[in-house]
């Protein structure tokens, strides 16, 4: 069985591990916790047996309870071997930059480096286009195909 | 100290080289999973981790 419990945002690795150490010494059944990246506020709890929310093991400061009924394993199997983000930008596709000096920004992909995760970049409002480098982690994906 | 994570088997740790595997670690990982056990755990079982402790989902 597979709960989704909700934490403060940016606690959820603090959580996990805290919530790790005391089931350890409870009786609880838990035998994973996983932490997605892409899933913030969220970890995801795998048990043998039903979670009692009030049990003592369970009250790990920045957790925010549970989310009701069970995830089924086929919907945490993507979370498990997550995608590079560059995997889904091609040449040509407009993305926006999420973070850096550039935040907000659109931009056009002009080259990818695949084994260091970066793009080359080029930005569409800036009168002259300068190419930009950055890493896979800073784009967020707009239009897959250029027009 | 900086956690990093085994480029082989994707075990978190602190030190340069993996204890288990002997091969070298890497800053860059992202995705956290703490096997409790890996007995039951489905999880463990899909991602082939036979020893308890805390893995990187993805690292570079």
């Amino acid at each position: 069985m597979i709960y989704a419990f909700r934490t403060l945002v940016g606690q959820e690795k603090n959580v996990a591990r805290l919530l790790a150490r005391n089931v350890k010494n409870s009786e609880l059944e838990v035998n994973s916790i996983l932490v997605p990246d892409t899933l913030r506020g969220y970890i995801l709890v795998e048990t043998s047996s039903k979670i009692d929310m009030q049990d003592p093991a369970l009250k790990v400061p920045n957790l925010r309870g549970s989310v009701e009924g069970e995830i089924s394993f086929e919907e945490i199997k993507g979370f498990l071997n997550p995608e590079p983000i560059i995997a889904s930008v091609k040449k040509g596709s407009i993305v926006e930059l999420i973070s850096g000096p550039f935040k907000g920004e659109k931009a056009k992909v002009v080259r990818i480096d695949e084994s260091k995760e970066e793009v080359v970049l080029e930005l569409i409002e800036a009168a002259i286009p300068i190419p930009v480098t950055v890493k896979g982690d800073q784009i967020r994906l707009i239009q897959k195909e250029a027009d | 100290m900086v956690t990093k994570a085994c480029t082989k088997c994707k075990r978190l740790m602190e030190s340069e080289r993996c204890a288990i595997c002997n091969t070298s670690s890497s800053k860059n990982w992202s995705g956290f999973l703490i096997i409790i056990d890996p007995e039951k755990s489905g999880i463990a079982k899909e991602l082939n981790i036979g020893i308890p402790g805390e893995y990187a989902l993805r690292v570079r």
